[in-house]
């Protein structure tokens, strides 16, 4: 069915008498389990308004799908009432039943029987199979009121504005480009490349960090369709899907304006910086980041590795500096949290590291002390396997047993309680203390708080559904590439912007984007133009006291608003409600919830 | 043979796990179309079979089964299931995959998936999709949120009694049918043609697959899964509930001995996660996982393992040297633990899983499209560290396992990554 007619259809079957279907999943037993179903659907089959009531094993599969497609089309159903899992998991999955179906997908009402009635109420059957029977009725009270609605369709910038020009940002641009979108990169350092212009040999390639950006550097300035803005200092960042604008200063101090459609979030990670005196570190020369230590190593003269003139013998990697902290055991950051996360690549670094050296400095003495060592990859076993062969001596400890280092005139010492040698106590030498450190978000406090971007625990940016949806941001139009998500490598970070592309070229791929309708709506009749809404509206622009036919009225702009409902809760007459989501609707709800 | 079948696409997907359902679907929803060939009688692959997923425990079948429909839905999606790519030739800048379709012995054109066959045959066959720990008729569908809904025969079972004949309303099962082939042309390849487990007979010390309550990490993902065979967690050989469970990590992976050095990724925390639907289901079961390393790397990961031990399972770094069973099956895991000064000894649990690694699932290079594997037979890519996606032979991209142990969350990113611009025409 082609657009129009499907619209037509729609509309005639909205003008009908509403026949409300009602599905009962079993989610597989996840639901039926605890929940009677059957005796769920017989109650709502007899419930005024409804036309048909069925239980299915999986709504959500191609049969469960089916079956409501074809109680539209034999019997006339024209408003569904799914009973199933959490609506962010599918209702959208109903819409597009309605849809294809030839009915309007607003007029879908979803009821979560699994999280709130049949996971919490384990060891009450009768009481959860209670409980979903009057959430399914209050779901057909709502949808009985509810309207058709259209999606609002914004016209969109098709451009991608990528912020960060690390390997992920340039990953992502030419991905964009790929798919003929154009993509402006903005890259805040003088040039591009981000943190592999400060790393040496890199896993699994071999390659210096510098040549792998220039290989990504050189295809991006090739690239007809990238615009590369270097040096840029973001100062403001605002829009909305379709219509973002990202403002900059250049370095010579005049200010530019990109407008995109979408944005990807390369902004990328720092090294943990160890607080001052964890393992001595900033107290004591002798004691470096892993970062440092690969600086050192290449600064050193061929045959003697050296620091400060002085020649390093033996060294003591210490892994998990900065991550997988314990409560109680390491202190907190800044903001009072610890990082409990692994940074999943600095135990293949550190290996890789201590391979190199062990190449170059055959003779050096090479202390490992770790937890669990993770290498994870294809290859890094090899690095691991290679630095046992080599003679890396490897100390295991338990999560609260960290090693203490202690020092004096002839240098350091390591001591650790070794899980391998069964909870011995032991001691060693070492000239260097190599802190093997993770991963922390770079800071993009500013553009985060401008676009209220959403971060998890561990700070990084927070996607939407690790499996469903996992380079998208909540904020739609907005996505992330590489390590501003969580710490990974290069090659992780190659997948993860070419994802957030294809996604940013799906969006883009008409021009103009379809928004959810859902959005306040002013009841002209009903508002006194007493201005109280704007006052309580978080969004620029999206709520205004304006004029329409003579009169002095609350205008809404429905490209900006969420739908938060902040202005229905002070509106004293109640003229402003949100579409799909009104109260008396709610009203509805509440009564068949309460009704004995 | 039946008369051939042409099919013209942009793009080729070859399997339909979710690195190449996603895959499809990032395509499609590119504007570009889309053929994709499996080998199994449902799209899926191995996810759909799985209980709940790490880190967040969603249900598998919550999240793979939308997937599946929208593919089926996809108006740019050709699915073909039951088939097999025999051969890919490159013409130029096009593609041309010679595929067979298998034959179900039914009219898929006239099938109403009614299931009234596999009501009425009277042959029981051990049901694969339950890792053989239950039982389908040999005519049947061959799994409730399967994709498409068509029964497939064995012929190999099926005792010819015509039952399933005479039940069809529609008069479609063909004990004749022949296999039917389709030529598909398409711009550009995807592989994504995923993996299998560890044989359980890799190691000879774990019990060549003969004891009967040592099973495999699939088989103990059915028995999880709330639409499993028996809805609950009871041992296979005497069907009783397990006190104590054991998994037993890297069994198949990190070993050379078995020929595969490589750490699989995953098996840490998918026995981390059994373990923890096991304590949901069985409150007063002791749990252990013993192990050389947990690798919890992913986003998320370190908590999940914390709340695991946080709920009383028990982590011992002790690598299983080899497993018995007493005279009523029970396993005996002969261990030494890393913690502690005792030397080596015996442990008696109830039920034991191989926590197996990952091996790959096709030989990618036998399509002869000029792409290479590594030592192991997984797809190498040309250059990663500039590309997730290109690998050696013009316009053929790889997604999923295909080219290395993953899991679900990196997996689904990586598919993303995998639709390119097929070369211009």
């Amino acid at each position: 069915m082609d657009e129009k007619t499907r619209d037509e259809a729609s509309k005639d079957n909205f003008r009908q008498e509403p026949k409300v279907g009602v599905y009962v999943c079993h989610c597989g037993g996840n639901i039926s389990d605890i929940i009677d179903v059957k005796a769920v659907a017989a109650a709502l089959a007899k419930y005024p308004g409804v036309a048909v009531a069925r239980e299915y094993a999986f709504m959500c599969s191609s049969n469960g799908q089916d079956l409501i497609a074809e109680d539209i089309k034999n019997l006339g159903v024209n408003r569904t009432v799914v009973a199933a899992c959490s609506p962010s998991l599918h209702e959208l999955t109903f819409r597009g039943v309605l849809q294809r179906a030839g009915v309007n997908p607003y007029l879908h009402e979803h009821i979560n029987i699994r999280e709130q009635a049949s996971w919490v109420h384990k060891f009450d059957k009768a009481g959860a199979t209670a409980k979903a029977i009057k959430l399914a009725q209050a779901g057909v009270e709502k949808v009985l009121r509810k309207d058709a609605l259209n999606a609002i369709r914004v016209a969109a910038e098709q451009r991608v504005a990528v912020i960060g020009g690390g390997v992920a940002g340039m990953r992502a641009a030419l991905s964009a480009a790929g798919k003929g979108l154009e993509a402006v990169i903005i890259e805040k350092a003088p040039r591009l490349g981000g943190k592999l212009l400060d790393l040496g040999r890199m896993y699994p390639s071999g390659e210096e960090g510098p040549a792998v950006a220039k290989k990504l550097e050189d295809l991006v300035l090739a690239e007809k369709k990238i615009t590369v803005h270097t040096g840029a200092d973001i100062d403001f960042v605002s829009g909305f899907v379709g219509n973002f604008k990202v403002n900059f200063k250049k370095p010579d101090g005049s200010s530019v304006q990109v407008k995109a459609g979408a944005i990807v979030m390369a902004t990328g990670y720092e090294h943990y910086k160890p607080a001052q005196g964890e393992f001595g570190y900033g107290e004591d020369v002798n004691v470096v980041t892993l970062p440092e230590f690969r600086a050192l190593m290449k600064n050193s003269p061929a045959g003697r590795l050296e620091l400060a003139g002085k020649e390093i013998k033996s060294l003591a990697l210490i892994h998990c500096v900065g991550s997988r902290q314990v409560e109680g055991v390491h202190k907190p950051q800044a903001d009072g949290k610890i990082n409990d996360y692994c940074s999943r690549v600095c135990c293949s670094a550190a290996l890789y590291a201590a391979n190199e050296l062990k190449e170059k400095y055959p003779g050096v003495r090479v202390y490992d002390v770790y937890r669990d060592i993770r290498t994870y990859g294809m290859q890094h076993e090899d690095y691991y396997d290679k630095a046992s062969r080599d003679g890396v001596l490897f100390f295991r400890h338990n999560d609260t047993d960290q090693p203490e280092i202690t020092s004096d005139r002839t240098g350091h010492t390591v001591k650790v309680k070794d899980v391998l040698t069964w909870g011995e106590e032991l001691e060693v030498k070492a000239d260097l203390i190599v802190l093997v450190t993770g991963m922390m978000p770079a800071d993009i406090s500013l553009i985060k708080s401008q676009l209220k971007l959403p971060s998890s625990a561990d700070r990084f940016l927070q996607e939407v559904h690790l499996k469903l949806r996992p380079v998208e941001l909540a904020n739609s139009g907005i996505f992330v590439a590489g390590t501003a998500q969580y710490p990974m490598d290069v090659t992780e970070a190659m997948a993860s912007a070419g994802t957030a592309a294809a996604k940013a070229a799906i969006l883009l791929a008409e021009p103009d984007i379809p928004l959810e309708p859902f959005v306040a709506v002013v009841d002209e009749a009903k508002c006194t133009g007493c201005g109280l809404c704007p006052a309580e509206c978080s969004y620029d622009g999206a709520l205004m006291m304006g004029e329409h036919n003579g009169k002095k009225v609350a205008i809404v702009n429905p490209a900006l608003c969420k739908g938060c409902g902040a202005c229905v809760a002070v509106c004293p007459t109640r003229a402003i409600n949100v579409a799909g989501w009104t109260l008396d609707q709610f009203d509805a709800m509440v009564e068949a919830i309460a009704k004995e | 043979m039946r008369d051939l079948e042409k099919i013209e696409v942009d793009t080729l997907v070859v399997g339909s796990g979710i690195a190449g359902l996603q895959s499809a679907l990032d395509l499609a929803d590119q504007g570009f179309s889309v053929a994709i060939v499996e080998k199994a009688p449902s799209i899926g692959g191995k996810m759909i079979s799985l209980s709940k997923v790490f880190p967040t425990l969603d249900c598998a079948s919550c999240i793979t089964t939308p997937r599946m429909a929208s593919v089926s839905h996809h108006p740019r999606i050709t699915t073909l299931t039951y088939s097999t790519v025999d051969a890919i030739r490159r013409d130029g800048k096009t593609f041309t995959a010679s595929v067979t379709r298998k034959p179900r012995y039914i009219d898929e054109g006239e099938c109403i998936s009614c299931k009234r066959c596999e009501e009425v045959c009277p042959v029981f066959v051990p049901d694969e999709y339950e890792q053989g720990l239950g039982a389908k008729k040999t005519i049947s569908i061959p799994f409730t949120n399967a994709i498409p809904q068509y029964p497939v025969m064995h012929p190999e079972h099926c005792i010819r009694c015509g039952a399933c004949a005479r039940a069809c309303p529609k008069d479609c099962i063909e004990f004749l049918q022949e296999p039917a082939p389709v030529e598909i042309k398409a711009k550009a390849v995807i592989l994504a043609t995923g993996y299998e487990t560890t044989p359980m007979t890799a190691k000879k010390q774990y019990g060549l697959g003969k004891l009967p309550n040592v099973i495999s990490p699939m088989a103990a993902e059915r028995l999880l899964a709330p639409h499993g065979p028996y809805g609950r967690v009871l041992r296979p050989s005497d069907g009783m509930t397990p006190g104590s469970i054991a998994y037993v990590q890297c069994a198949g992976s990190r070993d050379k001995s078995i020929g595969i050095p490589y750490c699989s990724r995953v098996c840490c925390m998918y026995a981390i996660k059994q373990a923890i639907l096991l304590s949901g289901s069985l409150p007063i079961a002791d749990i252990t996982i013993y192990y050389m390393d947990i690798r919890a790397f992913g986003k998320g990961y370190e908590q999940f393992y914390n709340n695991a031990r946080a709920m009383g399972i028990n982590f011992v770094k002790a690598k299983v040297a080899r497993i018995t069973e007493d005279e009523g099956h029970n396993p005996i895991l002969r261990i030494e633990r890393q913690e502690g000064t005792s030397g080596p000894e015996e442990v008696k649990h109830e039920l034991v899983v191989l926590s197996q690694g990952l091996i790959p699932g096709h030989d990618a290079s036998a399509f002869g499209l000029g792409t290479e594997n590594n030592d192991f037979g997984f797809l190498k890519l040309s250059d990663e560290m500039v590309s997730s996606a290109v690998t050696a032979g013009a316009g053929v991209f790889a997604a999923g396992v295909v080219k290395g142990p993953r899991d679900i969350p990196d997996s689904v990113v990586d598919a993303g990554s995998a639709p390119w611009k097929p070369p211009a025409i």
